[in-house]
């Protein structure tokens, strides 16, 4: 029997991935041959510079594009291969996204904005999920602003709506994609404590895509990407320890 | 400051043709040259078909020297013209609003190197103008053209044409002129969005504006007010006046016009209202609610759209409206006896109204896959994120294709409504005063007559309609990927 992806300890895992884009000599391989999981419960940071593949990387494993060769697991159900539909309701129901900037449908208010995964999915959310939203709702300080659209919310509280949609179906990951690119200081330390405290204290598995030291600081693992391979893999990196080990990589490129 | 200038206009004169009218390809353009087509070749078409119907009831025994039933056909031609290129007027300002919408990354890039608000909307509004005058010609030809055929058509039918009609009548001119120019005036209209964009928004990262802010707007709507009373004013006065003499129908037109303009204009107004009304119809479902809320984004654009079907429907009514009562009264006239001689031109003439008539709603229809074209062009992040938390592709049809239903629905209700309000009043306006069996006294009151074959058939063209209509933004919208909601912009 082949080992599963929860065997492992792993939320999501990738093997022998590989994406190009274009071919023959205009072709771009954007991913070559990578290898990676993503643990249970951790706050996992994948970073790299600017086409190193951290964002096709990403999408993969969050069931948003199409790798050209390799497999990709999402829990124990393998994503490569499966049609569109099933891949739809897949992330409905067991991905969470969080983006750096147009994360809310601008016509729902805050709780519809959070409600929307169970509503595409043509349901009510159970009382177990309810208490959830409801504790998701106080801990990240929404509650006076679920009846809220998105334009009169701030971009950190837009981010914490963002999250709390992300957190609301108990995903199996939750991926989030810079998200702190467009705000301020305060409020992108704000959202990246909350990251954390939702994986160290609610065993939520995160991947987050950066590629600011800071953020991925916040992290327990973070993982380097560099010409569509994974080029380091270190867990509890402080910001500088991350800064010397971009610099050192734009520096040998 | 001259010197760049001449030399930038010896560039733009050195370039080649074909690429001086390179921005015909753009989305929206083509739909502009077909609405001024169609309303030119409408109107074309309306003006033989008039000559035609003139012909045809000199030359009938029974009505032939009835100047009044002359006249009538005079009146209902030159309203007939002037709703086709109203309604072709607007939907070509909101096409142009939307084609300003789509370029605003481009404006504001011209305005970031130097080049003013009012030369920006110069260009757009002289490409309205070569809109309507390609449109213009290409109506004329195809007016023409389908006269012909009509003529031979009838001649087959009827054994003959009448003397005095030939298919050379000057008054085609009018229509194809007037429409080159109304779709001038549209595209200038149109083109006041121009105006509102900022230099800065060249600079990426510009956050979409979610609502259209109504602030310096009130002057307007006061405007439609009063246009409105003034209309209501006048159609009240043509009915009264319908009483004594048959030209109480002229200032009952001019009553409809204004108070519908007045309707048009102070849209924004009124038809949220209605729309939102017609989205609880759809329940609670997400993808209902989702169309619900998008139909009512921009609620100025929507209402526009929505006020270019109601017109189609209303005129349609309208005309059913007053058809079937003219006819209830003149059944009353000859007591109920039925003189099919008399109906048949009659019903002739009403089916031909009718037709010709349901182009302002094909019109209509243009404007509304423009509508959802361009919400689906302005919404890719959105539908980019919708996909990528979990709404299928079928969900994504079904939530444009409700947006589109959310639209005709309310229109068409409000046009059905309008409709046979003012089929009524022309009605009565025209025919108050037609003397009536036994004693010949005037007729007082035209009983309202809803004749239910159109009724039934303009719901049924318009549901159509709103089928077709969403084809083609549904493709688009069920290209959008979710990864597009990553998209840097």
């Amino acid at each position: 029997m082949e080992i599963t992806t929860s065997d492992l300890g792993l939320a999501a895992r990738v093997q022998h991935l590989t994406k190009t884009y274009g071919a023959g000599a205009a072709g771009v391989r954007a991913l070559d041959d990578v290898s990676v999981g993503i643990r249970r419960g951790q706050f996992t940071a994948i970073m790299g510079p600017s086409g190193s593949g951290k964002s096709t990387l990403m999408h993969i494993m969050a069931g948003l594009d199409a790798p050209t060769e390799g497999r990709a697991w999402i829990g124990d159900t393998e994503i490569t291969g499966l049609g569109d539909l099933e891949m739809t309701i897949l992330r409905r129901r067991r991905v969470g996204f969080i983006f750096q900037a147009f994360n809310l449908v601008p016509t729902l208010d805050a709780i519809g904005n959070i409600l929307l995964p169970f509503e595409l999915d043509g349901r009510q959310p159970t009382a177990i999920e309810r208490a959830r939203i409801d504790s998701l709702v106080e801990r990240l300080g929404l509650a006076s602003r679920l009846t809220h659209r998105p334009h009169e919310l701030s971009g950190g509280q837009q981010q914490r709506v963002a999250i709390a949609r992300a957190l609301a179906t108990a995903p199996d990951l939750v991926f989030a994609d810079e998200p702190t690119g467009n705000l301020d200081s305060r409020s992108g330390r704000e959202v990246l404590e909350l990251l954390a405290t939702a994986s160290r204290e609610h065993g939520q598995s995160i991947a987050m895509v950066t590629h600011d030291a800071i953020a991925a600081s916040h992290a327990d693992r973070v993982l380097f990407l560099g010409d569509g391979r994974i080029t380091a893999d270190h867990p509890n990196q402080s910001a500088e320890q991350i800064a010397a080990h971009m610099l050192a990589a734009e520096v040998a490129a | 400051m001259s010197a760049p200038a001449a030399s930038l206009s010896r560039i733009e004169l050195s370039r080649p043709r074909a690429a001086r009218l390179g921005w015909l390809r753009e989305r929206g353009m083509g739909a502009s040259v077909l609405v001024s087509a169609l309303a030119a070749a409408f109107g074309v078409i309306l003006v033989e078909v008039t000559a035609y119907i003139g012909g045809m009831l000199q030359s009938d025994p029974f009505i032939g020297d009835s100047e009044m039933l002359a006249l009538v056909v005079m009146i209902l031609s030159v309203l007939l013209v002037a709703v086709a290129m109203y309604v072709a007027a607007i939907v070509t300002a909101n096409t142009f609003s939307t084609i300003i919408a789509g370029r605003t990354r481009r404006i504001a890039l011209m305005r970031l190197i130097g080049a003013s608000a009012r030369s920006q909307r110069a260009e757009v509004t002289s490409q309205g103008l070569v809109v309507g005058m390609i449109g213009a010609a290409i109506g004329l030809f195809a007016g023409v053209g389908f006269s012909a055929v009509g003529m031979l058509v009838g001649e087959a039918l009827l054994g003959r044409t009448p003397e005095t009609f030939t298919l050379v009548q000057p008054g085609v001119l009018f229509p194809v002129v007037g429409v080159a120019l109304t779709t001038w005036l549209a595209a200038w209209i149109g083109s006041r969005r121009v105006l509102a964009v900022t230099p800065l928004q060249a600079l990426g990262g510009s956050v979409e504006r979610t609502h259209d802010d109504e602030a310096g707007r009130r002057g307007k709507h006061i405007g439609a007010l009063v246009l409105i009373v003034v209309g209501v004013a006048l159609l009240v006065a043509g009915v009264m006046l319908g009483l004594i003499s048959p030209l109480g129908v002229v200032v009952a037109f001019f009553g409809g016009l204004f108070s519908f303009t007045g309707l048009a204009t102070a849209s924004p107004l009124f038809m949220p209202p209605v729309l939102r009304l017609v989205g609880r119809l759809f329940g609670r479902g997400a993808t209902a609610r989702l169309a619900a809320e998008n139909a009512l984004r921009y609620p100025e654009r929507s209402s526009r759209m929505a006020i270019g079907v109601v017109m189609g429907v209303a005129l349609v009514t309208m005309f059913a409206v007053a058809m079937e009562s003219a006819k209830a009264l003149m059944m009353r006239q000859s007591e109920g006896e039925f003189v099919d001689d008399f109906f048949a031109p009659m019903d002739a003439f009403a089916s031909i109204m009718m037709v010709l008539v349901a182009v302002s709603a094909v019109i209509a229809a243009v404007g509304l896959v423009n509508l959802l074209t361009i919400g689906v062009v302005q919404r890719r992040r959105e539908l980019g994120l919708l996909r990528a938390i979990g709404l299928t592709s079928a969900q994504v049809r079904r939530m444009v294709l409700l947006e589109a239903v959310h639209i005709t629905v309310a229109a068409t209700l409000t046009g059905l409504v309008l409709g046979i309000a003012y089929g009524w009043i022309a009605a009565q306006s025209l025919l108050g005063s037609v003397p009536v069996l036994p004693d010949f006294e005037p007729a007082g009151l035209v009983y309202p007559a809803v004749p239910w074959v159109p009724v039934v058939a303009i719901v049924a063209a318009t549901a159509l309609l709103t089928v077709v209509a969403a084809v083609t933004p549904t493709r688009l919208a069920t290209r959008v990927a979710p990864v597009e909601a990553l998209a840097a912009d």
